[in-house]
């Protein structure tokens, strides 16, 4: 990518310090950040939560909130410091020249006004351009951003489109005044992954047709890979390293980056050929900063030289600048991981390959009743859940389920565990019928199925220590007799590395990652054979994430437990199951061994999925699916295939796949017990080329 | 090179705190917020008026049993029944610092005595109150459904009936005395604590503790009293603490009316209406004090409901 170096930089950042006041004094949540960003370049910003990325964005426009303020360094916009500003004049500047889009659309969205009102307000407010011509610019511009139907949705409020119509809306309403400089904070977490993949292909295309400068914030190393030309990392507030996107991935110079890329899971590489290396400790809070380097108790390659002073930015190589003392000498394709961190899994031998099952799903329905009905009047209405799912899980193996979401995944295992009752089908778990809800089932079926939650904020009670919330399911069950409670809490503790001081700890005083294994060892108390893992660590940092991970495989290891893993981030379902199901609106698309799920023949749902996956390596080529329109109700499923109204492969089959509308496909067996629910016979979805193709050969 | 030497971080050592250095903790926040102060000192105030009126504290049985008993003033100076010849309706000076009323009796006196009833009827009548409502409150919101509607629409005629009303008739049915009043002010503040704690319920339900407790086959019981409500107790803490403000302000309107406690009891509802009627000849006194009284213990309790909630948020 060339910068042009002799173009002055729509925005340049130099030395900029944001501090919030608080009752204890101020904190520095930025310090010393300096960076530029040159007219149609797209800048990322990436870190894990905490370390002032999206304060850094606020603190650009000087949006801060009322105890924040910007406490040293410029912000030079165009020519101009937009430092000292009053209020009225960068309320005209964000209107008009710098635009942001922020994680949720609809906090960006005023429901009660239609969509085309909206946007339209933008125009003549800003640009004073008469209503008709504003309309006709408003419509142009949601063509732009690839929504369907622009004139239309002009019409339509805001809760009328999906989520990632709204985003659009979003960016094209922020896009409106042709603004110099973008700022986006975390655009597309809260979507779906293939309407993240859309989002992404509309900032490319922002860039390519306005020329804007674009900064967009992330935690997610794929997206920043995707999208950007240089990529700024962060960390406890500082930005520890900046480069250009190849550069950043394919040579990081701070040992934080270097730990960033490596704890994450390779798309394509299961845990029987690749390890997750967190990074160890957490990111300091910035009131509590150590003396050196910021990163230096973390580091594993920290020298006494890095305990006394704290390093500078400074120039590696042209366009590479780092934080690192020590960038030079270190080098990341040396690094050999801790010992405590050795292979979880070992090979698996054929000999190991029992196949003794212990759930087994048959057609298992779950239907909401939909609206209430007035004293039984009108006919009901259901929302189809799950509607006829079928599989099984063998004893010691883990069944990953992925899905976007409303696909159905989550009240699955809340049917299995029993928080939702079963509308018809059949569940047997260890030859019992597991079909009721919790409350009719006896408690030893109870004891040996536990459930691991997504949020680790809730996933505690916060009225009681650790220990008391351990103990419970141990007294519950009786699973140790009551003079061993303590410790067998302990060993609990120990199990998922948390040691014996944690008992007496609240919640509040404790990190996300750390909430995350006390639920974990909750869930382990009564030695369960069966464990549903309900997207357990999609809430997580990226190195707190690795972590929990680990800690999941080596405690199946060791106890042979059973594991249901959901998630919806495709490399960390690859990553930790042996077989994975895909879902879509309430069903079972395509099932089976992990490894052929991830290469072809796919089912043409796993397809789109795979190719909507943000990939952290920006020399990955992948090919490009895009499904159209969103996910129908599932109130009233599509006829026949229920994936048939965005199927990118119908015209494969004769006819233009009309059977696809008319009849349920059958499931094809491509061996191994992998099969597919598609029309299309497996020697013609053989014919698809692989998704991803990746340098170092793991091709998906 | 790679200079791989991965340091064990030490694990910052943690010490259980104990009971007491858990209270200081939380004075500290109430005491860093100026407003829960403030109120609380109201409130304090008027708490030890009430018990150093006279020495009723140190014979305890013979007060509350003996109504002619004859007890030693001892903030409160004079005996709230005792009359002054020739000194009705009198401004405030240095015998009687806050007045006389029309039959010569020492206003502050009466002022003083009169906290009594307030402190201890409001606070009764709130808890009892706090726990029916609580019950029906997480019961309505735990199971929901019909047992939700049953219970709620319920609540929702008694709350269609205007509050005073409500008190009038039942004091009217039953009698005006001290547990009667009790019984009135319970049933008024009863729908609105089971509305609050119901909409609590349906909040914290959803939170994956919950869905861990029912995992684990626990009772809707052990659900609702160790899982729920534990954490339900900031708002409904703040909650109470503005009811016992309601219920005085309940307690003094009863007065007003006449349907408080019988004369000649001290009683600040009753203090306000019957000086209502020298106010234009010029003797404001008796109303004032009372109506002060009633505003200052008040809003004390409005602010130190005020500091709870700050508290309370904190640690959310």
């Amino acid at each position: 990518m060339q910068y042009r170096k002799n173009d002055q930089p729509i925005i340049s950042v130099r030395n900029l310090g944001i501090a919030y006041e608080t009752r204890k004094g101020d904190i520095h949540a930025v310090r010393d950040v300096s960076f530029d960003i040159y007219r149609g370049e797209t800048v990322g910003i990436v870190g894990e939560s905490g370390c002032g990325k999206s304060t850094l964005a606020y603190g650009l426009v000087n949006y801060l909130g009322r105890n924040g303020r910007i406490s040293r360094g410029d912000v030079i916009f165009q020519g101009q410091s937009l430092i000292g500003r009053s209020r009225e004049e960068l309320r005209r500047l964000r209107g008009d020249q710098i635009a942001m889009v922020y994680q949720d659309p609809m906090t960006s969205l005023n429901p009660v006004l239609r969509i085309g009102e909206q946007m339209i307000e933008v125009l003549t407010t800003h640009r004073g351009i008469s209503q008709e011509e504003a309309h006709k610019q408003c419509v142009a511009m949601l063509a732009q951003v690839n929504m369907p139907d622009p004139a239309k949705v002009m019409e339509r409020y805001p809760h009328q489109i999906s989520g990632g119509q709204q985003q659009r809306v979003v960016v094209g309403m922020a896009m409106l005044n042709n603004p110099a400089l973008l700022l986006m904070d975390e655009p597309t977490t809260a979507l779906d992954v293939t309407v993240e993949a859309a989002v992404l292909d509309l900032v490319n295309v922002l860039r390519r047709d306005f020329d804007t400068a674009i900064l967009l914030i992330s935690h997610n190393m794929g997206i920043i890979a995707r999208v950007s030309d240089r990529v700024g990392v962060m960390y406890a507030g500082e930005l520890i390293e900046m480069a250009t996107v190849k550069e950043i991935f394919k040579d990081p110079s701070h040992p934080y980056t270097q730990g960033l890329i490596r704890c994450l899971p390779k798309l394509g590489r299961g845990k029987e050929d690749s390890i997750l290396y967190p990074i160890r400790g957490r990111v300091p809070p910035p009131n509590n900063l150590p003396p050196g380097c910021l990163f230096e108790p973390r580091c594993d390659y920290a020298r006494e030289a890095c305990r006394q002073e704290r390093p500078q930015l400074r120039p590696l190589k042209a366009g590479h600048i780092t934080r690192c003392l020590f960038a030079e000498e270190i080098d990341a394709s040396a690094w050999t991981p801790p010992v405590n961190l050795l292979p979880l899994v070992e090979d698996k031998s054929e000999a190991e390959q029992v196949t003794d099952t212990l759930l087994s799903i048959h057609n298992l329905q779950t239907y909401y009743p939909h609206g209430s009905s007035f004293l039984g009047l009108g006919e009901k209405e259901y929302v189809k859940a799950v509607d006829d799912v079928s599989f099984e899980i063998f004893r010691g193996k883990t069944l990953g389920v992925v899905g976007e979401s409303g696909c159905g995944k989550s009240t699955l295992i809340k049917t299995i565990i029993g928080l939702e009752e079963k509308t018809g089908g059949e569940a047997i778990f260890m030859g019992t019928d597991i079909g009721e809800k919790v409350k009719k089932r006896d408690l030893l079926t109870i004891r040996e199925l536990q459930m691991v939650f997504q949020n680790p904020d809730s996933t505690m009670n916060p009225s009681y220590s650790v220990g008391k919330q351990i103990e419970r399911p141990l007294r519950r069950f009786k699973t140790v007799p009551p003079d061993e409670m303590r410790g067998e809490v302990v060993r609990l503790l120990r199990a998922v590395k948390l040691d014996e001081h944690y008992y007496d700890r609240l919640p509040r005083q404790l990190s996300g990652g750390e909430k995350q294994r006390v639920g974990i060892a909750r869930a382990l108390a009564g030695r369960p054979d069966l464990v549903l893992c309900d997207e357990p660590v999609s809430a997580l940092d990226v190195s707190v994430q690795a972590a929990v991970m680990n800690l999941l495989l080596e405690i199946q290891k060791e106890f042979n437990t059973t594991m249901m893993f959901i998630a919806h981030d495709l490399s960390v379902v690859r990553f930790f199951s042996d077989y994975i199901a895909v879902m879509y609106l309430g069903q079972i698309m395509e099932i089976g061994p992990a490894d052929a799920i991830y290469a072809p023949p796919y089912h043409p749902y796993t397809e789109a999925l795979l190719s909507a996956v943000p990939i952290p390596d920006p020399t990955a080529e992948q090919k490009k699916i895009r499904l159209e329109g969103s996910v129908p109700s599932p109130l009233n499923p599509p006829s026949g295939c229920r994936f048939h109204t965005r199927c990118p492969r119908r015209h494969m089959l004769p006819d233009g796949g009309k059977i696809c509308e008319v009849e349920v496909p059958p499931w094809r067996e491509t061996g191994g017990g992998h099969r597919i629910f598609c029309h299309i016979p497996i020697d013609k979805l053989q014919t698809v080329a692989p998704v991803i193709h990746v340098k170092d050969g793991v091709s998906v | 090179m790679a200079i791989t030497a991965p340091t064990p971080t030490a694990d910052v050592v943690y010490e259980k705190p104990s009971r007491l250095a858990k209270l200081r903790e939380s004075l500290a926040i109430l005491f860093s917020s100026r407003v829960a102060v403030i109120g609380l000192s109201l409130v304090l105030f008027w708490v030890v008026m009430a018990i150093f009126a006279d020495n009723c504290i140190l014979h305890l049985n013979s007060c509350l049993t003996d109504n002619s008993r004859q007890s030693t003033p001892w903030l409160a100076r004079y005996s709230p029944l005792e009359q002054f010849r020739g000194a009705n309706n009198e401004g405030p000076s240095a015998a009687h610092w806050l007045g006389t009323d029309r039959n010569g009796r020492d206003l502050y006196a009466r002022l003083v005595h009169g906290a009594r009833p307030v402190l201890a009827l409001a606070p009764i009548s709130v808890l009892i109150a706090l726990i029916i409502g609580g019950t029906l409150g997480v019961v309505a919101g735990y199971y929901g459904g019909l047992t939700d509607e049953v219970i709620m629409r319920g609540l929702d005629a008694m709350m269609a009936f205007p509050l005073i009303l409500l008190y009038l008739v039942i004091i009217a049915a039953l009698g005006a005395s001290a547990t009667n009043i009790v019984i009135a002010i319970t049933l008024g503040g009863l729908p609105g604590i089971a509305r609050l704690v119901r909409g609590l319920t349906l909040d914290i339900k959803t939170r994956d503790y919950v869905a861990a407790a029912e995992t684990r086959g626990e009772s809707a019981a052990y659900i609702m009293l160790v899982e729920i409500l534990p954490n339900a107790r900031g708002p409904i803490m703040v909650d109470a603490m503005l009811r016992i403000g309601y219920a005085i302000f309940a307690i003094g309107t009863l007065g007003f009316l006449g349907l408080g406690l019988p004369p000649p009891s001290p009683d600040w509802g009753s203090m306000v209406s019957s000086g209502m009627r020298y106010i234009q000849a010029g003797h404001p006194w008796d109303a004032l004090w009372g109506s002060l009284a009633i505003a200052s213990i008040v809003v004390g309790l409005n602010l130190l409901a005020d500091g709870l909630n700050e508290e309370s948020n904190r640690y959310r």
